[in-house]
């Protein structure tokens, strides 16, 4: 077996050398970055492999503008620990220890998503090289702004399909004074109704999850205004409910359960999926039924407020968790399978029903990577 | 097309549409939800916008008065709302009542059209007419006509202004069609003020109840009011159809009446009367022997509502428990900017209750003798308005102005009475329930 | 058949516009400067009839401009001469409001503030809120990704829109976006949001709705300088407070509010900040006097409390008329859109007022403070002859703004107006990337042409006698 070529940029001058060179070569190339989204989608074909985890400086923080900008080989939790020191955060706490440009190109995020969104609502700017060597530009430093297209949208998503992302501007949100967790075991129909009150209800949660059995919900702002939110938020939730105040362990053990079930382990199928929010319900009924019809020990970690739904499929075999998947994807088409048990390849499709504008996915591609050179096969069958 | 010498663009030089009111429009956008005809059809022409548009390139002679600005000027109801939305303060009001004058002498109009007109004017600023026109009406009704008449599928098939005006008829008794306020009704107690009332041509015929419950709560308050006799039309409708030399003519007979009254204020109870009375000044500009005294006249002149908004309340109020929405008529809001005053009247009253309409601000589709003229989008807007009258789901509805009053009756399909505001106060003050005293 | 009588068959007669003069009506939007007559304007009633009027257009190459309201300020309606416009005002249903899912379904042609109206009654509310928001429409919302005053905290419409069906230029119907922000693939709706118009006409969107904020509180803190006032915003921000809006009025502005509507402004203030919070009760208590204390530290000369709804609605409603109010107080004006880094608003606006100075016209500012998004509106008389200077001005501002690490344009778009200044902001192979994108949703560019992008026949000519362009004067440009 030869060797696979890898490309190591620490400069977007080099990257933009690397993408002409490897094309020059005829070259297809794995976009890469922390690696740990590697899997997500189908399993592309790659002679190449392009590293951007040298490409990880700071290129500007200003904390007053409250935006970054980084190399996009950064380690997002780097950047969070460097923004901590000014009580400044990105506002999303994705499960992964990814690179930022990682985050971007698997529209990935975590619990609290429910109030600030994915990461394409905490990206203003960024700049892609094109498989051709062509760099481009789009949006900037500033946080409104609409001149031109919004190149970072196409490439939120892209699974490295598109083109490479050399850099990324952040808008940032100011750390809470304060932070408490609401928990309250119940099933998925009861978090859904108690979610939904303390959401109508105008106690402003930053997260509500509901994750194996537990609604989890947080609550940010200042000490007074989080401590009167908790007081109407137990009486809300009511008996067996549970405050934790802070970011203790109590409340951080909470919220790492649901971080691991995102992540997964070996041997899991991990899969991603999103749907309107009355319909957490009845995922979470469909989940179980297929699990015990396949012997599948399934978890479902769901924001379902924001639409967005996990499930950890573990144990049993690859036709196993084939069968639950295929189950999944009739009922909710949007599903993306971000970890593989060993042999699932071979059951399933990496992709189910393709969406309705899966024309128009198409020509984007065919725009920005003519050849198929990036990234090829990780969006088969759709393209 | 010829161009008057002296003229501006396409206009003839009698009082064209002002370059520097043109130029005050900003073309934002903001006087669109407000407009009732771009409500119903959604054309740029149709809105106040468009419209201003259309008299700036006539303004600059880029296009002919002909029929096409025409039935664009023509399907504004001049309600005004667009005036009241507007951020830059553009005077569409006198922009329109530029406009139309010179639509008149340059764009003939179609034999329909002006048949319609001609019946129109013929009969509704002549009392006399008008009751003999409610006259038949009324036995067309009693005497199962009406019913005959739409089994016998004729009405359908009249044209539709025709129809429009068979169904605007309201039920009326006969003895109420004759009704008139006495020529002099003392104040009770100390005299407060003299005022002279108008009496209204169709009001007087088909709202006779309003001008005596005008009256009684006007002298309950302190008012002498005096009906000058021999009045007669105040030639709203004429100037709103851009007649204005009809117009000037019934304003001057209006004042030479009314000034004999010696009366301090004038006071009017149909809201499109009033606001063109409020105007003589301007109509009258260029006529030496009455500008003076149309100012005077103009600055004279109160709106019932208004009037009695002034006056420190003497009479005492009755309890009259009702839910009522109160329907602002465009010439009472947006002309006369009088808006808060009926309905703090009505607050006044107790148990009773003022409820706000959806689309309040959107014309009924009354405006003058638009629902005989443009009888298509009048309708639109009427079954709109009486939807959204009967969604706030009032006991009553009340507004000023009688062509509000015969436009939503018209439209209504739930049994809810509607009144002139003044026979709530009058109820209210005599202290009898609101459908003993309409009798 | 002619692809005019195709259009009047296919949408019926009563639905397409040919007359001359019905035609000029939509010849500009709510930039007037630029006014081309289109050849036809349609008025579809449904989608089916808006994707019925694309295949036509596509079939004989015939260019189109979407139209909602026509309130756009960067001539993204501009028609194109042997094009039509299609009008979206008769498409205005409200399709659902679904307060469980937190969302509502509505055709393009609903006013943004009709969104909010038909949810309120859920306690719900529409969160964009673009100063005219009483009559744009969703649909231009969409094509420009629409902000407003209340978007430093909420975000703009493209935070706020799940899905979109859209016509595509070649007459297919699909839809961006689904039940929630997890459909696989490019985020394609995120793409199209702000596009302006030039990669589809949207024919109806899927909303997210808020529950109403428990709380809010807004003040008025008068400055008696410009730069005391931008000192405060970036007191505010690093105090870690996120504000619902910060506005900002100067004394010129003011005086055109005044002009126009019952001003709650004081009069002869140097400048004016409107600084609102929402949220939960306590939060919202404890941060408002925290603001009020950072704007008297920073020199404010005397702060007003909104007493109640009705108060705090006069406030906005001075601000929010604010543009056509200064129609009271010049007879011509230009209204400019640009962005700052926050850190520089005193520097830029220094910079603006020495700039009108020099050119002998007067600027009144009323912009976004929280986001550094300015809105400078260069005041000059048509009569006097000083149209070319003010927009000579109005043109140098937005590029100054381009200098100093911002952008062209934080909420009115590019369009028709400042197509000719992207150079400034990008490079060549920034816009020809642009153009890829725009090259796989409307490969014959017949969807809005001449917006976004420069041309060399929009950036080097004029309808009209030739009139050289300000770029072209500046030496920037150079007619080719």
């Amino acid at each position: 077996m030869s060797t696979v070529t890898t490309y190591r940029p620490a400069a977007l001058a080099e990257l933009r050398d690397a993408l002409v060179d490897s094309a020059r070569a005829g070259e297809r190339l794995a976009i890469a970055g922390g690696g740990s989204a590697a899997a997500w989608g189908g399993a592309p074909r790659y002679d190449a492999v392009l590293d951007t985890t040298a490409m990880s400086g700071l290129i500007a923080y200003n904390p007053t503008d409250m935006t970054v900008a980084v190399q996009a080989g950064m380690p997002f939790a780097a950047l969070q620990e460097t923004l901590a020191g000014n009580g400044q955060w990105v506002a999303l706490d994705p499960a992964r220890a990814g690179t930022v440009g990682g985050l971007v190109a698997t529209a990935d995020a975590g619990p609290v998503r429910h109030a600030f969104g994915t990461s394409r609502d905490c990206v203003i700017g960024v700049t892609v090289v094109l498989a051709d060597g062509t760099v481009a530009r789009s949006g900037g430093h500033v946080i409104k702004n609409v001149a031109g297209y919004d190149l970072a949208k196409v490439f939120h998503g892209s699974l490295g399909t598109l083109g490479v992302l050399a850099e990324v501007v952040l808008r940032l949100h100011p750390r809470p004074a304060a932070t408490a967790t609401l928990a309250v075991p119940c099933d998925a129909a009861a978090a859904f109704d108690l979610g939904g009150r303390l959401v109508h209800g105008s106690l402003e949660p930053v997260a509500v999850e509901w994750c194996d059995g537990t609604l989890l919900a947080r609550f940010d702002g200042t000490a007074g205004g989080v401590e009167d939110r908790g007081r109407r938020a137990m009486a809300l939730a009511g008996a067996g409910a549970e405050w934790l105040p802070g970011d203790d362990h109590r409340a951080g053990a909470r919220w790492s359960a649901v971080a691991d079930l995102v992540r997964g382990a070996d041997g899991d199928t991990v899969v991603r999926l999103g749907a309107a929010p009355d319909r957490a319900p009845s995922l979470a009924a469909l989940v179980d039924r297929e699990a015990r019809a396949h012997a599948v020990d399934a978890a479902l970690t769901s924001s379902p407020f924001a639409g967005a739904h996990t499930v950890r499929l573990r144990g049993a075999t690859a036709a196993a968790h084939a069968a639950v998947v295929i189950a999944l994807r009739t009922e909710f088409p949007a599903t993306t399978v971000c970890r593989w048990a060993d042999g699932l390849h071979d059951e399933l499709p990496a992709w189910g029903e393709p969406p309705p504008a899966v024309a128009v996915l198409r020509a984007v591609k065919r725009a920005f990577d003519p050849d198929d050179r990036l990234g090829s096969g990780r969006f088969a069958p759709w393209f | 097309m010829v161009l008057t010498p002296g003229g501006s663009g396409s206009f003839d030089a009698h009082h064209p549409p002002r370059r520097e009111l043109l130029d005050d429009c900003v073309h934002c956008g903001f006087c669109l939800p407000s407009c009732p005809t771009y409500a119903v059809d959604g054309e740029e022409m149709d809105s106040p916008r468009g419209r201003i548009y259309l008299m700036d390139l006539a303004e600059r002679g880029e296009i002919p008065l002909d029929r096409t600005i025409a039935g664009h000027i023509d399907s504004c109801l001049g309600c005004l709302a667009c005036v009241t939305a507007c951020p830059s303060g553009v005077q569409y009001d006198l922009l329109l009542e530029a406009t139309r004058p010179q639509l008149e002498r340059h764009v003939p109009r179609t034999r329909r059209e002006r048949l319609v007109r001609r019946a129109i004017f013929a009969v509704f600023p002549y009392p006399a007419r008008m009751r003999a026109a409610a006259l038949f009406g009324v036995l067309y009704r009693r005497l199962g006509l009406r019913a005959l008449a739409h089994r016998l599928g004729i009405v359908a098939r009249l044209p539709a202004e025709l129809r429009a005006a068979e169904d605007l008829l309201p039920p009326v008794p006969v003895r109420s069609l004759f009704r008139r306020p006495a020529p002099l009704v003392p104040a009770a107690g100390e005299r407060r003020l003299r005022v002279a009332m108008l009496e209204g041509c169709a009001q007087r015929v088909l709202f006779g109840d309003v001008n005596a419950a005008t009256a009684r709560v006007l002298a309950a308050e302190g008012c002498e009011v005096v009906v000058p006799q021999g009045q007669r039309c105040c030639g709203a409708l004429n100037l709103h159809a851009g007649l204005e030399d009809d117009a000037a003519a019934r304003a001057r007979r209006l004042i030479d009446t009314f000034e004999q009254a010696e009366a301090d204020v004038v006071v009017v109870n149909v809201a499109g009367c009033g606001s063109s009375m409020k105007e003589y000044d301007r109509l009258l500009a260029d006529d030496p022997a009455y500008a003076d005294r149309a100012a005077r006249f103009a600055a004279s002149v109160r709106d019932v509502n208004e009037l009695l908004a002034e006056l420190e309340p003497r009479a005492p109020r009755h309890p009259v428990q009702a839910k009522v929405a109160y329907h602002d008529a465009c010439h009472l809001a947006n002309a006369q900017r009088i808006r808060t005053q009926p309905r703090d009247l009505l607050r006044a009253v107790p148990g009773i209750e003022v409820t706000d309409i959806p689309e309040a601000d959107i014309c009924c589709g009354s405006a003058g003798i638009y629902n005989l003229v443009q009888p298509a989008t009048a309708e639109e807007l009427g079954r709109r308005k009486a939807a959204n009258i009967e969604s706030a789901a009032p006991d009553v509805i009340a507004t000023a102005n009688a062509g509000c009053l015969l436009q939503v009756r018209r439209f209504l399909t739930a049994d809810i009475p509607l009144v002139h505001p003044i026979e709530i106060l009058d109820a209210s003050i005599r202290g009898v329930p609101l459908e003993k005293a309409r009798r | 058949m002619s692809w005019s009588a195709e259009l009047a068959e296919a949408l019926g007669r009563e639905n397409v516009i040919t007359d001359p003069a019905r035609l000029r009506t939509y010849e500009c939007d709510g930039l007037t400067g630029y006014r081309v007559q289109p050849a036809m304007v349609v008025l579809p009633r449904s989608a089916e009839q808006v994707a019925a009027a694309v295949r036509v257009c596509a079939g004989h190459g015939v260019p189109f401009v979407a139209r909602g309201a026509g309130t756009g300020l960067s001539g993204g309606a501009l028609p194109v001469a042997d094009g039509i416009v299609i009008s979206l005002q008769r498409l205005r249903r409200v399709v659902e409001v679904d307060p469980v899912n937190l969302r509502a379904v509505v055709e393009p042609g609903v006013t943004n503030l009709d969104i909010s109206k038909a949810a309120a009654p859920y306690g719900l509310y529409y969160a964009p809120d673009p100063s005219s928001q009483q009559v744009c429409t969703i649909g231009g919302n969409v094509a420009e990704n629409s902000g407003g005053a209340h978007c430093l905290k909420y975000g703009f419409t493209v935070n706020h829109v799940l899905a979109a069906e859209v016509v595509l230029a070649d007459g297919t119907v699909t839809t961006l976006g689904g039940d929630s922000a997890q459909v696989p693939g490019y985020d394609l709706l995120g793409a199209f949001i702000g596009s302006e118009g030039t990669l589809g006409i949207v024919t109806k969107v899927t909303v997210r709705l808020l529950a109403k904020p428990a709380a809010v509180r807004t003040m008025v803190a008068d400055f008696a300088t410009v730069a005391g006032a931008g000192d405060a915003v970036t007191g505010i921000i690093a105090a870690g407070i996120v504000p619902a809006a910060v506005e900002m009025l100067d004394n010129l502005a003011i005086q055109a509010v005044a002009a126009s509507t019952e001003s709650v402004y004081t009069p002869d203030t140097v400048a004016a900040l409107v600084v609102e919070l929402d949220g939960p009760p306590d939060d919202v208590a404890e941060q408002f006097d925290e603001v009020q204390e950072i704007c008297r530290q920073h020199g404010s000369t005397k702060i007003m409390l909104a007493r109640d709804a009705d108060h705090r609605a006069l406030i906005w409603k001075g601000r929010k008329a604010a543009f056509a109010a200064v129609g009271r107080i010049s007879p011509n004006y230009f209204v400019q859109d640009g962005v700052v880094p926050r850190g520089r608003l005193a520097e830029v606006l220094g910079r603006i007022a020495a700039m009108a100075d020099d050119a002998g016209v007067r600027v009144a500012n009323v912009f976004h403070a929280g986001d550094g998004n300015l809105h400078p509106l260069v005041l000059y008389s048509e009569a006097e002859g000083q149209h070319d200077r003010a927009e000579r001005l109005s043109t140098q501002i937005a590029e100054l703004c381009v200098e100093l690490g911002g952008s062209l344009s934080g909420e009115h778009g590019i369009g028709a107006d400042k197509a000719c200044s992207m150079p400034r902001m990008f490079g060549e192979d920034d816009l020809a990337t642009m153009l890829r994108l725009r090259t796989a949703f409307d490969p014959d560019g017949l969807c809005n042409p001449g917006k976004v992008f420069p041309t060399p026949r929009l950036c080097g000519e004029r309808p009209g006698p030739y009139r050289p362009h300000p770029l072209e004067e500046a030496g920037v440009i150079e007619r080719l």
